[in-house]
C-alpha cells in the first residue's frame, strides 16, 4: 500500500521520470522506425524478387525440355498450382540506336522468350511495365516519327481551317497582322507545300499541340501511322502482348538502355529530352544456338520493335533482361519443332522433334508456401516423365533423380546469389541492433540509479519504520514498470507517427523550406529573453539555460538555414536504394517486441538500483543528505 | 526480568570500521527501562547517543550485548526480527524530522501503520488523525513537510512514531534542531504523553532537557554511567 502511494508520487512529483520515460520512449522509437524502414526495405527487394519468377522454377538449361505443354497442362491440374508459364532464358546481345552515327553501343543482354499471357499470371510481369502511356517528354519526338512516314498523307487531308492555324502557330510575325479571311484566301489560292514542316514544328510543343491544330481527319491519319498517339493504354497494350502490328516485339529492362536516368525524385528521366525514349526505335538482337551435340551454330540475328519497358527493382535484372515472345526465341534458339533426321542418312525425315524450353515457372495459389509448391511440382514432374515417356520424342524429358542439370527450386533458391547479401545484410542489422539494445539498457540503468540514489534517505525512513527490504525493492520495481510501460508506449507512438511520415519528413529534408530556420533563431531569442527576466540577475540557472536554448535553437535554426542554401539533402537515394520511397510501414512484430523489451530492461534495470537500495544500511542512509 | 521493566540492554559494544582505523564508540553499555518511565541519555557530542539509541530500536546491531523488548530479545537477530520490531514495538523521532517530502503530513504519520507489521490502512489513519488533532495539526492534514515549520514537523514525526502504539519511543534530539521556545513546546507535548504512560529514552546533550526526565545517565568515554542528580 505505501509502495504504491510511493510510486505513485515519485512519478508525478519530479521531473527525473519524465527524463526516464523519455529515455525510453526515444530509444523505442530509434529502434522501431530503423527497424521498419530496414525490414521494409528487404521486403522490397525480396518481394521484387519473387515478381519476377513466380513461386517454383523449374529449369533444364540450354536445350531444355520438350512437351512443356504437357507439363503446364499436368501442374495446372494440380488445384493448388495456380498457373506455370514457359520460358526460354538464354543469352545474346542487343544493338543499341545510340549513339548518333555508324557506331553503335551494343548490350550483352539475359533473354527470355515468354507467353506473355501465361507469363503475367505467375509472374507481377504486368506491374512491372514501366510505361503505361507515352512520357510527355517523348512524345513529340513520337510524333515527329509518325509524320515522317504519314506526312504527305496527312498534308493532303489538312482542310483550310487548320492550314490557317498551322500558318498562324508557325509564322507568328508574318500572320499577326492578317486576319483569318485574308489568310484563307491566301491558302486557297497558294500551292505551298510546306504543311509537313510546319505540322513537325507544331509537333514539338506534343501531340495535343497538333491535335487542336489540325482537322479530325488528318489527325486520324497521323493515329493510323502510330496508335500510341490515338490511345494512351496502347503502350501498354503492346508491352503486355509482346505486339506491334500484329509483329512480335520486345520489352526491355529499364536500364538496359543507358538513355534512362534516374531524377532526384526517383522518375526516369530520359535522355536528349525524351529522344532516346527505347519504344521509339527497333533493335537488333543477336545470338548463338547451340547445337544438341553442343557447340555453337551459325549466329541468329532478328530485328524488333521496343514497345515497352519493365522495371521489376532488382537492378542486374532491370539491367540486363530482355523479354521477347517465346516463339521468336525458340526458333533462334533452334529449340522451336523440327525435323527428325536419320543420324545416318540427313536427308530423310524420321520424325518431328516437339519444341522446347529451358525454364516453366510456377505459381502456387494462396496459402501454398514456395516450398510446399516445389514438393508438389517435384510430384507432378514424376507425373509428367511418365505419361511424356509415350509420346515422340518423351524420351529427351530428362529423369528428375537421374539428371544434375534439372533444377526444381524456389524462387528464393533460384535467386540464392541475390538474396544472399540482401540475407548477410539483415544478420548485420540484427549485431548492431543488440549493441543499440544495450546502449539503450545501460542508459535506463543510470536514470534509474540517479533516481534510487536521490531516495536513498526516503530509504532510510522507511526502513527506520520497519520497512522490509521486499517493500523497498516493490517500490521502485513498479516505478521500473510505470516508467517501461508509458515509455514503450510513447515510443510505439513515436516510431509509427515517424515512420508511417517518414517520406514527408525525408521529402522535406530534401527541399527544406526557410521558414522553421527562422522560426528556430526566432525561438531562441524569445527563450534567452524568457530566461534572462527570469534570473534578473539574481538567479544563474535560468540565464544559463537560456543562453543554452538560444545556441542550441540558433544552431539548429543555422543549420537548418544551411540546409535550405545548399538545396537540402537527399538521404535515401533511388539510385542507390533502388526504390523511390522510403518503406514506411511499421514492422509491428519487431515494434511490440522492442517495446516489451523495453518494459523488461526498464524493470530490470530499476530492480538492480533498488536491490543496492534496499540492502544500504538504514543509518548510513539517514545519514544520506 | 521484573514486571516492570520494558527495555533491557546488557553489554553492550559497537566499533565501526574506517578503511583502516576502527573506531570503537560504545563499550559494555548496560541499562534498562521500566514501564511507563522516562530516560535521558546526557552526552556530549560524538559519544555516541544516536549510535545506542540506533541499536535500542533495532536500526543497527551490536557487535556484543543483547536487548530485549517486553518479551522479544534481540541482537545479532535476522533483518525480517528488526523490521517487525521497528515497526511494532519502537517508535523513532529524530533530530532532522526525516519526514518524506513526497507525502502529506497524514501520509506521512500513517506511513508505519501500513509496513507489514504496522496496525494496518484504517485504524492506522484514524490513530492518526487523532495524534495529529491532539497535537495541534488538525488544519495540517494535506499539507506537504516543507509546508510546516520546524516544530510542526517535529510533531507530525511524533505521532509518525506513535501510529502503531509502540512500546518505546526512542527520541533522538528532538528539539536539536528547533528554536527554545518551539522546543519547550515539544517537550510539553512529550512530557503530556508520558504523564499517559508511554515509556521513552530520550537521547541529549542538553542538561535543561535531561532535568525534565525520571532518571538520566550520561555517556562518557564509551560508557554509562547512572546520574544521581542533576545539579
Ligand atoms: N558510520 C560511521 N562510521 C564511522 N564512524 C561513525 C559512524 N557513525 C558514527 N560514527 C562515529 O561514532 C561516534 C558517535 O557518533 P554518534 O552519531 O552516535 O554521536 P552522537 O553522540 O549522536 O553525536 P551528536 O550529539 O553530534 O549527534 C562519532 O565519533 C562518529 O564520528
Ligand atoms: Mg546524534
Amino acid at each position: 500500500m505505501y509502495q504504491l502511494q510511493l510510486t505513485r508520487r515519485y512519478l508525478t512529483s519530479r521531473l527525473t521520470p519524465l527524463l526516464a520515460v523519455a529515455a525510453v520512449a526515444l530509444c523505442v522509437a530509434l529502434v522501431i522506425v530503423v527497424v521498419s524502414v530496414m525490414t521494409g526495405f528487404l521486403n522490397m527487394v525480396l518481394a521484387s524478387g519473387r515478381t519476377l519468377m513466380g513461386d517454383v522454377v523449374i529449369s533444364n538449361p540450354v536445350r531444355g525440355f520438350p512437351h512443356y505443354d504437357l507439363l503446364i497442362e499436368t501442374l495446372e491440374g494440380d488445384d493448388r498450382v495456380l498457373a506455370a508459364t514457359p520460358v526460354i532464358d538464354t543469352f545474346g546481345s542487343v544493338r543499341m540506336p545510340y549513339p548518333d552515327g555508324d557506331s553503335k553501343d551494343s548490350a550483352n543482354v539475359q533473354i527470355w522468350g515468354i507467353e506473355p499471357e501465361s507469363f503475367s499470371a505467375v509472374t507481377g510481369y504486368s506491374d512491372t511495365l514501366h510505361w503505361d502511356s507515352l512520357p510527355e517528354s517523348a512524345a513529340p519526338h513520337v510524333l515527329r516519327d509518325a509524320l515522317s512516314t504519314a506526312g504527305p498523307e496527312v498534308a493532303n487531308a489538312l482542310d483550310d481551317e487548320s492550314k490557317v492555324r498551322l500558318l498562324r502557330a508557325t509564322a507568328a510575325e508574318e500572320t499577326n497582322d492578317k486576319s483569318d479571311d485574308e489568310l484563307m484566301t491566301f491558302v486557297a489560292a497558294t500551292q505551298h507545300d510546306g504543311w509537313e514542316i510546319r505540322m513537325r514544328i507544331v509537333a514539338l510543343d506534343g501531340p495535343d499541340a497538333l491535335k487542336a491544330a489540325v482537322n479530325p481527319e488528318a489527325w486520324q491519319l497521323i493515329v493510323e501511322a502510330d496508335p500510341r498517339l490515338g490511345s494512351a493504354a496502347q503502350v501498354q497494350r503492346e508491352g503486355l502482348t509482346l505486339t506491334r502490328d500484329g509483329r512480335a516485339a520486345m520489352v526491355m529492362g529499364l536500364h538496359v538502355s543507358k538513355a534512362n536516368d534516374r531524377g532526384p525524385d526517383g522518375e526516369t528521366v530520359i535522355a536528349r529530352d525524351g529522344w532516346w525514349w527505347m519504344p521509339r526505335f527497333d533493335v537488333t538482337v543477336s545470338m548463338l544456338p547451340i547445337a544438341a551435340r553442343g557447340g555453337f551454330l551459325e549466329p541468329e540475328n532478328i530485328s524488333l520493335p521496343v514497345v515497352n519497358e519493365f522495371q521489376s527493382g532488382v537492378y542486374l535484372v532491370d539491367q540486363t533482361r530482355v523479354l521477347m515472345p517465346l516463339d521468336v526465341v525458340q526458333s533462334l534458339t533452334h529449340l522451336d519443332e523440327a525435323d527428325r533426321v536419320d543420324p545416318d542418312d540427313p536427308l530423310t525425315v524420321i520424325g518431328t522433334d516437339p519444341a522446347r524450353v529451358t525454364m516453366v515457372l510456377v505459381r502456387g495459389v494462396e496459402g501454398v508456401t514456395p516450398t510446399e509448391l516445389r514438393e508438389i511440382t517435384r510430384e507432378l514432374w514424376r507425373r509428367f516423365e511418365h505419361a511424356a515417356a509415350a509420346l515422340e520424342g518423351g524420351t529427351d524429358v530428362p529423369i528428375l533423380d537421374l539428371s544434375p542439370g534439372l533444377g526444381i527450386k524456389t524462387w528464393e533458391q533460384q535467386n540464392a546469389s541475390f538474396i544472399g547479401p540482401v540475407e548477410k545484410e539483415r544478420e548485420m542489422m540484427r549485431t548492431l541492433f543488440s549493441i543499440i539494445y544495450l546502449v539503450c539498457g545501460a542508459l535506463i540503468v543510470a536514470i534509474f540509479w540517479a533516481i534510487v540514489y536521490e531516495k536513498t534517505r526516503d530509504i532510510g525512513i522507511l526502513r527506520s519504520v520497519g520497512a522490509p527490504r521486499s517493500g523497498i525493492v516493490t517500490i521502485f520495481l513498479l516505478y521500473g514498470l510505470v516508467v517501461g510501460v508509458l515509455g514503450s508506449f510513447t515510443g510505439l507512438v513515436l516510431g509509427w507517427g515517424i515512420t508511417s511520415n517518414v517520406n514527408v519528413i525525408h521529402d522535406a529534408l530534401a527541399a527544406p523550406p526557410q521558414w522553421p530556420g527562422f522560426a528556430c533563431i526566432a525561438a531562441g531569442i524569445g527563450l534567452l529573453a524568457l530566461g534572462v527576466r527570469i534570473g534578473r540577475g539574481r538567479r544563474l540557472l535560468p540565464v544559463l539555460l537560456g543562453v543554452y536554448a538560444f545556441v542550441a535553437c540558433a544552431a539548429a535554426g543555422g543549420g537548418l538555414l544551411m540546409l535550405h542554401a545548399a538545396g537540402g539533402i537527399q538521404i535515401w537515394d533511388p539510385s542507390v536504394y533502388y526504390f523511390d520511397t522510403v518503406p514506411n510501414t511499421v514492422d509491428w512484430n519487431a515494434a511490440l517486441l522492442t517495446a516489451l523489451a523495453a518494459v523488461v530492461v526498464s524493470v530490470v534495470a530499476a530492480s538492480i538500483p533498488a536491490a543496492h537500495a534496499a540492502d544500504i544500511d538504514p543509518v548510513r542512509a539517514l545519514r544520506y543528505e | 526480568m521484573s514486571d516492570t521493566i520494558l527495555l533491557q540492554a546488557q553489554g553492550l559494544a559497537k566499533t565501526y570500521h574506517l578503511d583502516r582505523v576502527d573506531v570503537p564508540v560504545l563499550d559494555d553499555c548496560s541499562l534498562s527501562v521500566d514501564k511507563g518511565e522516562w530516560l535521558a541519555i546526557l552526552g556530549a557530542s560524538g559519544s555516541g547517543k544516536s549510535t545506542l539509541l540506533h541499536l535500542l530500536g533495532g536500526l543497527d546491531t551490536a557487535d556484543t550485548g543483547s536487548i530485549q523488548i517486553g518479551e522479544t530479545s534481540f541482537g545479532g537477530a535476522p533483518p525480517s526480527v528488526l523490521d517487525r520490531i521497528r515497526a511494532s514495538r519502537v517508535g523513532f523521532v529524530f533530530q532532522l524530522y526525516h519526514l518524506l517530502p513526497e507525502l502529506t503530513v497524514l501520509e506521512n504519520a500513517m506511513l508505519p501503520a501500513t509496513v507489514p507489521s504496522g496496525v494496518g490502512a484504517v485504524s492506522g489513519r484514524s490513530r492518526a488523525i487523532e495524534l495529529l488533532e491532539r497535537f495541534g495539526l488538525q488544519d495540517r492534514l494535506h499539507h506537504r513537510p516543507r509546508e510546516l515549520s520546524g516544530g510542526e514537523r517535529q510533531r507530525t514525526a511524533l505521532a509518525r512514531a506513535l501510529v502503531n502504539d509502540p512500546d518505546v519511543l526512542l527520541a533522538d534530539e528532538p528539539t536539536g534542531n528547533l528554536d527554545a521556545k518551539t522546543g519547550e513546546a515539544i517537550l510539553d507535548v512529550l512530557a503530556d504523553l508520558h504523564r499517559d504512560g508511554l515509556t521513552m529514552v530520550i537521547v541529549t546533550h542538553d542538561h535543561a532537557i535531561a532535568r525534565r526526565a525520571d532518571r538520566v545517565l550520561t555517556l562518557h568515554g564509551r560508557r554509562l554511567q547512572e546520574v544521581p542528580e542533576l545539579s
